[in-house]
């Protein structure tokens, strides 16, 4: 308990975070009942969450370093559609489980082979030509939707193995496989995070790059490897939407890129960079995956819910700003002129 | 007044100007002059002047702050405080980090209201001004971030203002341009009018700063340590302009901490202490020694370093670096124990070259030796694995976190030490080294996880320190590590140097101030230009004069006698 | 009005797109003709109209990214109201879009200002808010030609003159050239004739330097963010009276390639830097890649790819310049 208390004392955003969770866990009970906490509603919750959820951890990490990665959903649709080249049987033919499997390989390895080369681009637009993040993500985001339209003409590539929508579909003990591999993920960026000195010195990035630089680490390479991860991330993403809906084309989920950024300042991520922590991601998510399934079952259409997510952000940064100023009008420590 | 409104503003100001001129001598002796003029008529399209006697008023005292008080949550900033400001005088307000100057600047430049006490201007008295009234009344303050519009032209920077307060919606491109013009040819110094101010040099950006603050009929001008960025030639300009300034009528009152500047400048010296003003003193009524006793209470006096250590291996030998722009054929030795003082003016190639010792400005041509070893440093991490680490001369920016942690600060460097067997942070030893720091340094602060922004200049700096102490170095390169210090601290920092090099680490010191120089150093080099001009050894250093010639050579002035004169252990006139 | 000399941006743009236009008629003759030349014309006034608006924004030192929003919006319920009034009017359309426009924008200025927030997430809430009451209260269902209003159609099909071509039909000058030179002058006017234009370019430098010298920052921003809004409600009109039929869903998405083609043109993010000609050759750039590489035979395809390279190809050039310098001056805080 007393451990609980600490996180939270710690991190006042995180503590109106978790009130925020369980006040909106409280009113969709009472008024949803049963029908909610049905094993159907969270089976589905928990097919939903992980594809948004690379996302989110991904853009969390660009943004703890200062920055921001408008490039990771293009770059997951782009990695889907090179490997899904390989699973429709365009490259070599699938005429045997063998080469079945192989091509299912090497579609996975392909896909997170060219989410990271896309990944280091960034990072190195960003770490070696001084390029400001957004600028440098958004030349990516349109170049990898380019080539991606180049690539398929705009048309989608489909017909994957049966072995591999089993991946997108399957679960084991009801758990969806994509769930475990994403909640795999979170446990590793976390302790990433929060016990390497890796992690560390991201955030440390954030706070002040300059002094890193003093400090004698070298920010160049820290920053490729970031966006690298991100990159990496996105992959996964791209692995698991191709997976789920059969198919690959440009233009998917392009509503996540606003989503991933509204989930991780809900999440207490500070667009400026230095603080945030994996916890606030994951709490802000699930308050926007619950409203989004709540949405679903009152048949909301897609774009109240985007009414409800846009206004609740903005809510969320003014109340950050309203506690923020109440806590500097009255310094406990004195600033000496 | 009918004729001031058919005369217009600049002919009231000159007027004004003129009026000050012949007043200047009364005012010293009487606090009030009354001056006529006699009009006889004037006659002309537009102007109708009715004959008749027209008088001025001047009063010694422009400004009269009296009895301020103010006071932050818990700390007396001000604590009944009383200045008063004259007529063409440059006065100079000194004191301490924390004794309340700035605070008191603020508070008559309308910033900050006082919680009691009253402002006096124009024979107006206010209880507290807003910075438009404060403006309005002719009081201007210069911040030492210039507070200026980087990608805007020289024109438009110091016009804005003036363009701003007159209220006009449509921008008269040539009125921008006169009104520039104008203020330029005041201060007679000309920049390029349509020259991008981010792109002029710290020192044409203060003459932008002073020319706006100028066209807005300033009648009393604050500085904010108006002289910590610029070059030699840009200082020397810089109180010519002032002095010209005074010439014209105007008072400027400036804060500083270079005891130099501020004699040679200064007519009056104010001196404020823990909130509360200790006096106001003529120029030739202080010295050195006095005025340090008046700013800390007590007298201070910093023990010379004398290295004591017996290995002779050169822990650092550079030969012939260069870096073009920056440097040129430098050349010294550093061994264990010695405290080497890089000393001259900004600009003369000091901080480069610490940077390039340090990995960020690779010099062109030239070797450095670590231990006998030749190095290329190009990275600041091949400069950390050779032992070699530095304190920047800006630690707000490029030294701390200041968001973070006292004790996340002092890990940062040895992030790859304090690491368990699985490679994850070891949070014990992270803890532990940060309490053994804050204990050796003397750190005052509750608690190893106060965040570094609410420690104080002297504590920061203790704490960039620290950082790089717990990495074990073998040479230690400080730039100006004192400025912002509290006098406390100062010697507290002192006498850590000292211990470092007494316990093997080999230190370059780099500082402009004399004082510092001469307490901690066993070596000196003086630099001009980029090329070392003068190395004085232990034994030089003990000369009596070593203060004046070293102040002489970093400045060039009569460096041929002053050299010789030195060398013949004669006395050097001032 | 003086004519001053080419920043370097524009001078890089301005070779770009004549060695664009000379590799493209050497491979296709048919490229360099009038006719081209004025159906490029109509394809980028809609989105010359968004980028001054978008200009003014960046040169403060914001980002808006609601303004796609607010077009589509305006040009909605305006024509929803059209039908469901039975009045057919022009200027009764464009005064509901440029109503919502403002009163958009005001909503932007003031979240901005009074809370602090950071422009990018801030305009990121609003448009989701924004566009979401729309869709709520007056549903989605799209409208098509042949319910649009007469005024409406007129309008997209009017021309300026006519001229007409081999093969039988005419092609001309469209009428939307006239609010694009309107708008354009009247953003130039503005930025550098009037003391709220320094004001906003002042802000863009500095914003605590633009307190200090008395800017009123409340009554800057609500002018920047209305203006964008206003410029949205009357791009809203010239977009759907061009297509013809109106389907709310269209245009969002758009915004980001749009304040792309803008930086191209040389106006930075961080603010106080940005001029009209590199915007205008900035967005002529991204259409001219657009509409034309169908005259090198590549396909529609290929667009987003040629645009991505020149984007990042523009910004890693200065970039790594400014880079150069601050390394050089012995800058670490960039």
């Amino acid at each position: 308990m007393k451990v609980i208390l600490k996180l939270f004392g710690k991190d006042s955003d995180l503590s109106v975070l978790s009130v925020i969770t369980v006040c909106t866990f409280v009113v969709l009970i009472l008024i949803l009942g049963d029908k909610f906490f049905s094993l159907n509603n969270l089976q589905s919750l928990a097919y939903q969450i992980p594809e948004f959820g690379f996302l989110a951890l991904a853009m969390m990490l660009a943004m703890l370093t200062g920055g921001i990665d408008l490039s990771i959903v293009t770059n997951a649709c782009l990695s889907g559609i090179i490997g899904a080249y390989f699973l429709t049987g365009a490259v070599f033919p699938l005429n045997s489980p063998a080469a079945t499997s192989a091509a299912i390989v090497i579609a996975v390895i392909t896909i997170l082979a060219i989410s990271i080369i896309c990944g280091t681009l960034n990072g190195i637009l960003i770490a070696k030509f001084s390029v400001p993040p957004i600028l440098a993500t958004l030349g990516t985001m349109i170049l990898f939707s380019g080539i991606g339209m180049a690539i398929t003409s705009g048309k989608g590539v489909v017909g994957f193995p049966e072995a591999f929508m089993k991946f997108g579909s399957g679960s084991v003990l009801n758990i969806p496989y994509i769930f475990i591999l994403f909640v795999l993920a979170v446990i590793v960026m976390s302790i990433l995070l929060s016990r390497t000195r890796f992690g560390k010195k991201i955030y440390l990035f954030g706070e002040n790059f300059t002094a890193l630089r003093f400090t004698g680490v070298n920010t160049e390479r820290l920053i490729i490897a970031v966006y690298t991860i991100a990159g990496f991330l996105a992959g996964f993403a791209g692995i698991i939407i191709i997976s789920r809906v059969n198919s690959a084309r440009v233009g998917y989920g392009d509503t996540y890129l606003l989503q991933a950024i509204l989930v991780a300042v809900l999440g207490g991520v500070d667009p400026y960079g230095g603080r945030g922590r994996i916890a606030g991601v994951m709490l802000g998510m699930c308050i926007l995956q619950i409203l989004q399934s709540a949405f679903t079952l009152f048949s909301f259409t897609p774009y109240t819910k985007r009414l409800v997510w846009g206004f609740i952000l903005l809510l969320v940064m003014i109340i950050n700003f309203i506690i923020e100023k109440r806590r500097t009008s009255a310094p406990k420590a004195a600033i000496k002129a | 007044m009918v004729m001031y409104s058919y005369l217009g503003q600049e002919a009231v100001t000159r007027l004004n100007q003129q009026a000050c001129k012949s007043a200047r001598d009364f005012l010293r002796e009487v606090p009030r002059v009354e001056i006529f003029i006699e009009v006889h008529s004037v006659s002309g399209k537009y102007l109708q002047i009715p004959e008749g006697r027209l008088s001025i008023l001047m009063d010694r005292t422009i400004v009269s702050a009296n009895n301020i008080t103010k006071s932050f949550v818990s700390v007396r900033a001000l604590d009944n405080v009383s200045v008063s400001i004259n007529r063409g005088e440059i006065r100079c307000l000194a004191g301490e980090n924390g004794s309340g100057k700035s605070t008191f600047v603020k508070v008559v430049a309308g910033v900050l209201a006082p919680d009691s006490g009253e402002i006096v201007v124009n024979n107006n008295s206010y209880p507290k001004l807003t910075p438009i009234g404060a403006i309005n009344e002719g009081i201007q303050v210069i911040y030492q971030d210039l507070s200026l519009f980087p990608h805007m032209t020289v024109a438009e920077n110091i016009a804005m203002n003036k363009m701003v307060a007159v209220h006009k919606r449509l921008v008269n491109w040539d009125e921008v341009y006169r009104v520039a013009e104008e203020q330029l040819e005041l201060i007679g110094h000309l920049l390029d009018l349509k020259a991008q101010v981010g792109t002029l040099s710290v020192g044409n950006r203060q003459i932008v700063a002073i020319c706006r603050a100028l066209s807005l009929n300033a009648k009393v001008l604050f500085m904010d340590e108006p002289t910590t960025a610029l070059t030699q030639k840009e200082i020397d300009r810089l109180l010519s302009i002032v002095m010209d300034l005074k010439a014209k009528g105007l008072s400027i009152i400036f804060i500083s901490h270079k005891l130099n500047e501020i004699f040679e400048v200064a007519d009056y010296i104010t001196i404020f202490r823990d909130g509360k003003k200790v006096g106001d003193f003529e120029n030739k009524a202080l010295d050195k020694k006095s005025l340090t006793y008046h700013m800390t209470g007590r007298e201070v006096e910093y023990p010379r370093y004398r290295r004591v250590s017996n290995d002779d291996l050169p822990l650092l030998e550079v030969r012939n670096l260069t870096r073009n722009g920056n440097y040129k054929n430098i050349s010294f030795k550093l061994q264990k124990g010695d405290i080497l003082g890089i000393t001259g003016i900004r600009g003369s190639g000091r901080s480069e070259l610490a940077l390039s010792l340090f990995g960020l400005n690779p010099p062109n041509s030239g070797e450095i030796l670590v231990k006998g070893r030749p190095f290329n440093i190009k990275i600041p991490d091949d400069a950390v694995n050779q032992g070699i680490v530095l304190m920047p001369e800006d630690r707000q920016t490029e030294g701390l976190f200041l968001k973070k942690s006292l004790k996340e600060n002092i890990s940062s460097t040895i992030l790859d030490r304090i690491k368990t067997k699985a490679g994850f942070i070891d949070r014990k030893k992270q803890e532990e080294i940060a309490a053994g720091s804050v204990k050796k340094l003397k750190i005052r602060t509750q608690s190893v996880d106060t965040l570094v922004r609410n420690l104080s200049g002297g504590n920061q700096q203790k704490t960039v320190l620290a950082k790089w102490v717990a990495t074990g170095p073998e040479l230690f390169i400080l730039d100006s590590p004192t400025v912002g210090v509290d006098i406390g601290s100062k010697a507290e920092i002192y006498e850590l140097i000292h211990r470092f090099a007494s316990e093997g680490m080999g230190i370059i010191l780099i500082s402009d101030e004399l004082e510092e120089i001469l307490a901690n150093c066993n070596k000196v080099l003086v630099m001009y230009a980029g090329e070392i001009l003068e190395i004085l050894t232990e034994k030089d250093l003990d000369k009596p004069d070593v203060g004046e010639h070293i102040l002489a050579v970093m400045s060039r002035s009569r460096i041929v006698d002053s050299a010789e004169k030195f060398k013949n252990g004669e006395a050097i006139p001032r | 009005m003086k004519v001053r000399s080419l920043t370097r941006m524009e001078k890089y743009l301005l070779a770009i797109i004549a060695v664009y236009s000379v590799v493209v008629t050497i491979a296709n003759p048919a490229f360099l003709t009038f006719e081209t030349l004025l159906d490029m014309v109509r394809a980028a006034s809609g989105t010359l109209i968004l980028a001054s608006g978008v200009l003014v924004v960046l040169i403060s030192g914001g980002i808006d990214v609601s303004f796609t929003a607010i077009a589509i919006i305006g040009g909605y319920v305006s024509v929803r109201l059209m039908l469901s009034t039975g009045i057919n009017s022009l200027l009764f359309a464009s005064a509901i879009s440029c109503l919502i426009g403002l009163a958009c924008g005001l909503i932007n200025a003031l979240i901005i200002h009074c809370f602090h927030l950071p422009t990018l997430i801030a305009t990121l809430g609003t448009s989701s808010v924004f566009y979401g009451v729309m869709t709520t209260f007056m549903g989605t269902k799209g409208v098509n030609a042949s319910q649009m209003p007469s005024s409406m159609v007129d309008f997209g099909g009017c021309q300026l003159f006519v001229i007409p071509a081999k093969s039988g039909t005419t092609y001309g000058l469209t009428v939307f050239i006239i609010p694009v030179v309107i708008i354009l002058i009247v953003t130039w006017f503005i930025l550098y004739r009037t003391m709220l234009g320094r004001g906003i370019f002042a802000l863009g430098n500095s914003e605590e330097a633009a307190n200090r010298a008395g800017f009123n920052l409340l009554n800057i921003r609500l002018f920047i963010y209305s203006f964008m809004g206003v410029v949205a409600g009357i791009m809203g009109i010239v977009y759907v009276s061009e297509v013809r039929w109106v389907n709310p869903i269209a245009l969002v998405g758009t915004e980001l390639s749009i304040i792309a083609s803008v930086v191209i043109g040389g106006a930075k993010l961080s603010g106080g830097e940005g001029t009209i000609f590199g915007t205008i050759l900035g967005v002529l750039i991204i259409k001219l890649l657009n509409s034309t590489l169908v005259f090198l035979g590549l396909s529609s395809s290929w667009n987003d790819f040629f645009i991505g390279i020149i984007l990042i190809a523009s910004v890693a050039v200065t970039s790594y310049q400014a880079r150069l310098k601050n390394r050089r001056d012995l800058i670490f805080t960039e």
